[in-house]
């Protein structure tokens, strides 16, 4: 028998697909999968959240007053701060006629300045925030633009939005890199969310700062001394991937609303209380 | 993962490992291809007979055995082609490479034997699972084996 050697061909067994496209494609399919998800995730939570009584979700949440929140016994100062705003959220509260939720508030001992609502009807700011607020209608704006989130359910949609997309997460079996990719795009798609959430907020704090003092100004300042939302870099880079609506953009709709509804955006500030 | 640094971070590392695998495999194919033209006249066959007019003086088992792991980029595609299905295709040039390798060492073997030729020649090939129980593919393992075959007259 005769043998007529011949070299292996680069012939079907391999893919002539450039990899890098490929690797274009299916992150993008995936990442848009992850975003459908939360698209779809959000549409459900949103229709499901305002059949939740507000009862009941004081009743659920009554234990979920966070651990971290304390007021140290030994810092008077801070006391009164925290009584002050106490008192300006309940002033504040009684312009929001139908106001569901025994309204409590807490101190979180931190530096960055923050403010949260959670769940059944608490606001938390942060001990950061306390000491940069130069006046009472800056604080009255925080904790309006807490009760705005309440208003609109919104600590409940995130709350919901976020254990459902875990939980579809988890029954995908999706691990490491791949998971990752989805759910980048997921929580692009939850930042959309996000910031249509917080305008919503300012517009209602907005709107309660008139009603209370007649005038809307003291805002505008305040976004000034306030650090950027997730960091000066970031920010730099792309505002997209902030939660919150970047600070130009917010004063800039705070202030188109106060003229569309006439409101004077100067006037006398109060002090806050010490 | 949600900050624009973590996504940056992610996509230099896959665009770093992409760069580096595929100048390894470019790397390998070019050895691959110089051994396949250097030894092309030592025949490896799959007949499971002796072809006839082979006059068989002596015989015995030749291996060639390769492990190729898989670098980071093709392990992510791979993990997003899993939940979106269709072809693998990171691991059709990984595997291509395993498999030639392997049967390149089966042939440095017989030679270095002093065998003239190789039949029967089967391929195996299984997963190195990873450490970490399980989780991904450290690596792939082919094995290409035959017998090797000692003539009195070498097939030219």
């Amino acid at each position: 028998m005769s043998f007529d050697p011949s070299l292996p061909r680069d012939g079907v067994n391999v893919s002539r697909t450039h990899p890098l496209r490929e690797a274009a494609l299916l992150i993008a399919i995936v990442a848009a999968a992850g975003a459908l998800c939360v698209v779809v995730i959000a549409t459900a939570v949103d229709w499901l959240v305002p059949k939740l009584p507000p009862g009941l979700e004081a009743r659920l949440f009554a234990s979920a007053w966070p651990a971290a929140v304390g007021r140290d016994a030994d810092d008077a100062e801070e006391a009164t701060r925290a009584a002050a705003a106490q008192q300006v959220l309940q002033r504040l509260a009684r312009h929001w006629s139908d106001n569901p939720y025994a309204l409590r508030l807490g101190v979180m001992r931190e530096d960055q300045p923050n403010a949260f609502a959670l769940p059944g009807g608490s606001v938390v700011l942060t001990s950061g925030l306390l000491e940069r607020v130069e006046s009472e209608n800056e604080l009255a704006f925080v904790l309006g633009h807490e009760l705005g989130h309440f208003h609109h359910r919104d600590h409940l949609r995130g709350l919901g939005r976020g254990l459902a997309f875990a939980l579809v997460m988890a029954g995908l079996g999706a691990g490491g890199a791949a998971a990752d990719v989805a759910a980048l795009g997921g929580q692009l798609a939850q930042r959309g969310f996000d910031r249509d959430q917080e305008r919503a907020a300012d517009r209602f704090a907005l709107e309660l700062l008139a009603a209370e003092y007649g005038h809307v100004a003291g805002v505008t300042q305040f976004f000034g001394r306030l650090p950027a939302p997730d960091g000066a870099v970031e920010e730099a880079l792309t505002g997209y991937l902030a939660t919150h609506p970047l600070h130009e953009q917010r004063v800039e709709a705070l202030q188109a609303l106060a003229e569309q509804r006439g409101w004077p955006t100067t006037g006398a500030l109060r002090p806050v209380a010490e | 993962m949600g900050d624009p640094i973590a996504i940056g971070a992610f996509l230099a590392f896959l665009l770093g490992t992409y760069v580096v695998g595929s100048w390894i495999e470019h790397r390998h194919y070019r050895t691959i291809r110089q051994r396949e033209q250097r030894w092309r006249r030592l025949p490896v066959v799959t007949f499971r007979q002796v072809p006839a007019g082979w006059r068989v003086e002596d015989s015995g088992l030749v291996t060639g055995n390769v492990v190729i792991s898989v670098d980071y980029f093709k392990r992510v595609l791979a993990g997003l082609r899993a939940l979106v299905g269709g072809p693998v295709k990171s691991y059709e040039l990984l595997l291509d490479r395993a498999r030639r390798e392997a049967l390149l060492r089966l042939k440095q073997e017989a030679m270095q034997g002093g065998f003239h030729a190789v039949i029967n020649v089967r391929l195996e090939t299984s997963r190195l699972a990873n450490a970490r129980g399980g989780e991904g593919v450290a690596g792939v393992e082919v094995l290409a084996f035959g017998t090797g075959l000692k003539l009195s007259q070498p097939p030219a």
